[in-house]
């Protein structure tokens, strides 16, 4: 079975055989606002093919085009949405790109088998990404679309034409039909989908808007009728991810495999600052490195040589020879807050404010018999994948571009070579294949290679391979941009929350240009200003939907900004910034869930019962009891009655003691503490308990056990799920213990895994995960990346219930801990 | 010209001496499962077994992987076949139990670590066929040049993993 790209199966007979109870190869049938018609009988083979058509809507001009190019699908053409094969098997295919979400693979594949009341099993291949091979565009994020997944109503749409199919084969009312597992039954007849597509092309036509190469892509539109949820059998099942068995035996075909004949390898040589331009490129010396060549577009400097090995120390060679100017644009990490509360622009761009707003707020506040007044900081973060970025590009003769990579929106990046080139996006094509977790760096269509990959080739009229290297995939990707909030909680006199304010500051957080096509002066979009679109704004949504409804006077604004360094820096870059898992959200949410833990414990409540009796909606209550009971909580005020912070006195070891603890200390001289946060993300709540033990004597603080709880409606796959929330629940507490960019006045010194640790397994937590299955609400909500912003909260507010102190930015390092712990 | 035995074969190879291992496997012999993570032996991405001992492939010339058999990814089913006197047949059909663990645990999320993790729990469990949970921990943290990394967080899985694994290896292989 083949569950990648399966391109055997495209069907070219188009020999007419007679049929009868055919659908009418004039007419077309109307399904729900799809079009079904059969193209041609065939002797052989047959499908149902399941394309698009373009709503004339607004905001679509570009699809007409992109949608009757030769590089991107056509509904005359198989290559489209859902295949069904006389043999009985299914194909999908979906622009989004599963970066070790599973999603694509199973959740995709569980839902098809669900909407055309067939298995899982019958849905044997998934064609993923590649922009002249699927459909829909789009980003790897947001995989079940808050419930309504492009592939769900593609397969609704399908399962009413198979019907109308039947209903006329069987010669009965569809409404006559049964289906169970991919055979249709009617009046003691039964034909497989198999057999109602064999002999003929059918093509189904459905309604799509948006636009492809935008970041969001298409849309399916209309309304098919839905399969109901207690009819299903195949969603909620824990299938395995088919794509695991191929890594796991070397078999997988990853980006970096891809090889082209004539294929050069190549480094980049980028500028020493973030805002250096070139005084002079340096030459190759030839006596070393007889076949490698430079390449120099404005201030792009790369080096070309038919080695992998070659190219590195030729690059090396050609690095040291090439000279800059220098550039100190950049405030440094260390003045990093002062610099955004004190020179920062937040003016120039429009403050927003959230729709739950409501009432006003400083008499409120003055009504209040405690006040809570505090601001936090999170720093710049990486994204830093285990593989560095890279792509093959290869620029044709004939003017057209294939981009071999690995890319969280191929579709886009489709969009920003054509620009970059000042091509038709007819002329580029971009092949997806497997690699390394990005965590949003390139869902707007870029990491850093791709480009470049494509000037080089251009330049050099091969096909070339760019790979870059630790340090620059540390220092010239984007960085998941620095936040800080100011909050004032109002307090009554029975500790009830009355009035809430939380102003966010951050940069722009999603600079989509190209860096390759910025160094070398090429065209892209502009960078992020308060008048770009949607994407490439500086605007500063409010995006973590607050969920604490019996407070009656809200206000949550958002401020935003240019990124830094990005007006001074003469290549326009500075610290370009892109979203990271729970983008946004995650910056509001830790100021946030910290804030609301401290009012907790001003008010003299546990933290859950507070936030418990501030909530309105069931779920919201439903995941914060559930972590409760499954954590061991201990429900109490905070700080716990043994804080300390300093000394040796033991706490009270809440929950587990499994896990991890400060190498070699004797846990007599350890505090230990709680701490619990919520989400709502993606039609999906979460709670999270975070239990800690400090050593004060050391800063150290070892996260014991994080359980989290988990409410995403229906759950689609229950082991798919739990893995992932097990990940992202890692990846926080690596975020909350360790993550932070170091810079300086001209550029990142952060530049390897010892500047920039992350999480070892020695230091782990035990993870508790609960899901909770609510098929009553219809929808599924996602599932993935919101785990990774839970933990840091909980963290945070449990080292103030270990030691008395708060700790109001992130990273948790030793010696933040011991300058709170002394002060 | 140099010689190295891989998965059992003897290979020359043309490359420069001083060439990383890693470059020579993913290039000149068309491997797929050692990794380009750092280069700088930080992660483990890139690790092999040198005469069954786990080694940074990235930052190890070619010069010094001549001395024993490397094993990568790729030769963990015949290696495990060898060491259980399997027949060929069989042998080709059959994955190493940490790979079939990797798969029945459902461990990867990207993956793209996840050929050193097996490398490394390969090591581990011919050395100790049966780790504690802090002995797992130690091998894939504090063993080797660095610890192995895996930036999407599947720690929790791969500990299940090699535990598993080392069930299916103390009963010789049957699951």
């Amino acid at each position: 079975m083949n569950l990648r790209k399966n391109n055997a199966r495209l069907i070219s007979e188009t020999n007419q055989v007679s049929a009868t109870n055919q659908i009418p190869e004039e007419n077309e049938v109307n399904v729900f606002g799809a079009a079904l018609s059969r193209r041609n009988f065939v002797k052989a083979g047959g499908a149902l093919f399941v394309g698009f058509g373009v709503l004339a809507a607004d905001g679509v001009k570009n699809v007409a085009h992109a949608a009757t190019t030769r590089n991107s699908l056509d509904a005359t053409l198989p290559e489209s949405w859902i295949e069904i094969h006389p043999d009985n098997t299914i194909l999908i295919r979906t622009g989004k790109s599963d970066f070790g979400q599973s999603t694509a693979f199973t959740a995709y594949r569980q839902i098809v088998a669900e909407e055309l009341n067939t298995t899982f099993e019958a849905v044997t291949t998934v064609v993923m990404g590649d922009t002249d091979r699927t459909p829909d565009g789009s980003g790897a994020f947001d995989f079940l679309g808050s419930g309504m997944p492009n592939i769900r109503k593609a397969a609704a749409y399908t399962y009413q034409a198979l019907l109308d199919l039947a209903a006329q084969r069987l010669g009965v009312a569809k409404s006559d039909l049964s289906v169970k597992d991919g055979v249709v039954s009617a009046a003691g007849k039964r034909m497989s989908y198999g057999d109602l597509v064999k002999g003929q092309q059918l093509k189904l036509t459905i309604p799509v808007k948006g636009d492809l190469t935008s970041i969001m892509g298409l849309t399916v539109d209309g309304n098919p009728p839905l399969k109901p949820v207690s009819q299903y059998t195949v969603i909620g099942k824990s299938f395995k991810n088919s794509v695991t068995a191929t890594k796991v035996a070397a078999k997988e075909q990853w980006a970096v495999d891809v090889r082209l004949p004539g294929m050069l390898h190549a480094r980049m040589v980028h500028p020493k600052t973030l805002g250096s331009t070139l005084i002079s490129a340096g030459a190759v010396d030839k006596t070393k490195f007889p076949n490698a060549q430079v390449i120099v577009k404005g201030n792009l400097v790369g080096v070309v040589a038919p080695t992998e090995w070659e190219a590195i120390r030729a690059a090396q060679q050609v690095a040291g020879a090439t000279t800059w100017k220098d550039w100190k644009g950049l405030p440094g990490n260390a003045r990093l807050f002062d610099y955004l509360k004190q020179d920062a622009d937040w003016k120039s761009t429009p403050v927003t404010k959230s729709d739950k707003s409501n009432g006003d707020v400083p008499p409120a506040m003055a009504a209040a018999a405690k006040k809570l007044t505090v601001s936090y900081q999170l720093p710049y973060m990486k994204h830093a994948p285990m593989g560095p970025t890279m792509a093959l590009a290869d620029a044709r003769k004939d003017g057209t571009v294939y981009i071999y990579t690995h890319n969280q929106n191929p579709q886009a990046l489709r969009g920003e070579i054509a620009q970059m080139l000042s091509t038709s996006p007819d002329n580029v094509v971009v092949r997806i294949f497997s690699g390394p977790g990005h965590y949003g760096r390139s869902n707007g269509g870029n990491a850093g290679a791709e480009d470049e990959a494509v000037i080089l080739s251009q330049a050099v009229g091969k096909p070339v391979r760019v790979q870059w290297m630790r340090p620059e995939d540390f220092q010239w990707s984007t960085q998941s941009p620095a936040a800080l909030s100011d909050v004032e909680i109002g307090l009554d006199n029975n500790g009830k929350m009355i009035a809430y304010q939380i102003d966010h500051y951050m940069p722009a957080m999603q600079d989509d240009r190209p860096i390759g096509a910025v160094l070398a002066g090429l065209p892209t979009m502009p960078a992020p200003s308060e008048k770009g679109d949607f994407v490439a704004n500086t605007r500063n949504d409010p995006s973590d939907p607050w969920v604490y409804d019996g407070v009656a006077t809200l206000l949550e604004q958002g401020h935003g900004t240019y990124q830094v360094g990005q007006k001074s820096s003469p290549l326009a870059v500075g610290l370009r910034d892109h979203s990271m898992r729970t983008p946004g959200q995650f910056q509001q949410n830790f100021p946030r869930e910290l804030a609301v833990s401290e009012a907790a414990a001003l008010a003299g409540i546990d933290a859950i019962q507070f936030r418990i009796d501030h909530a309105k909606e069931a779920r919201v209550i439903g995941v914060l009891k559930a972590v409760r009971d499954a954590s061991g909580w201990e429900t109490r005020t905070s700080p716990h009655p043994a804080a300390k912070s300093s000394g040796s006195t033991p706490g009270s070891a809440p929950g587990s003691t499994a896990g991890a603890t400060p190498t070699a200390t004797p846990s007599a001289t350890l505090v230990r503490g709680q701490g619990v946060s919520v989400m709502f993300r993606s039609e999906t709540y979460w709670a999270c308990v975070a239990q800690i033990a400090v050593n004060p004597a050391t800063g150290a603080i070892a996260v014991e056990q994080v359980t989290v709880a988990v409410d995403p409606g229906i759950v689609v796959n229950p082991l798919q799920l739990k893995r992932q929330v097990e990940g992202g629940t890692m990846m926080g507490v690596s975020i909350a213990l360790y993550e932070e960019l170091m810079f300086d006045e001209s550029g990142v010194t952060t530049r390897d895994w010892r500047t920039y640790p992350v999480l070892k397994m020695a230091d782990i937590p035990e993870v508790k995960v609960v899901l909770l299955n609510h098929p009553e609400t219809g929808k599924y909500g996602g599932g993935s990346e919101a785990a990774n912003a839970l933990a840091a909260p909980a963290i945070a507010a449990a080292f103030f219930d270990a030691t008395g102190k708060n700790a109001r930015r992130l990273p948790l390092k030793p010696e933040y801990i011991q300058t709170l712990l002394k002060a | 010209m140099v010689t190295i035995t891989v998965n059992g074969v003897r290979r020359e190879v043309q490359a420069p001496t001083d060439t990383p291992l890693l470059y020579v496997l993913r290039n000149d012999l068309e491997l797929s499962g050692p990794q380009f993570g750092c280069g700088l032996a930080q992660c483990g991405a890139c690790s092999v077994l040198l005469g069954g001992k786990e080694i940074r492939s990235c930052v190890t010339p070619l010069s010094a992987a001549t001395s024993a058999e490397i094993t990568t990814l790729e030769g963990l089913p015949a290696r495990w076949a060898k060491q259980k006197g399997l027949a060929a047949a069989d042998a080709e059909k059959t994955l190493h139990p940490v790979q079939q663990a990797w798969i029945e645990e459902q461990t990867p999320l990207c993956g793209f670590c996840q050929n050193g993790m097996m490398i490394k729990a390969t090591e581990l469990l011919e050395s100790n066929a049966t780790p504690t949970v802090a002995q797992i921990k130690a091998a894939f943290t504090t063993s080797g040049p660095s610890a192995h990394l895996c930036r999407c967080g599947s720690y929790t899985a791969i500990i299940e993993a090699v535990q598993r694994a080392s069930t299916v290896m103390a009963k010789g292989g049957k699951a």
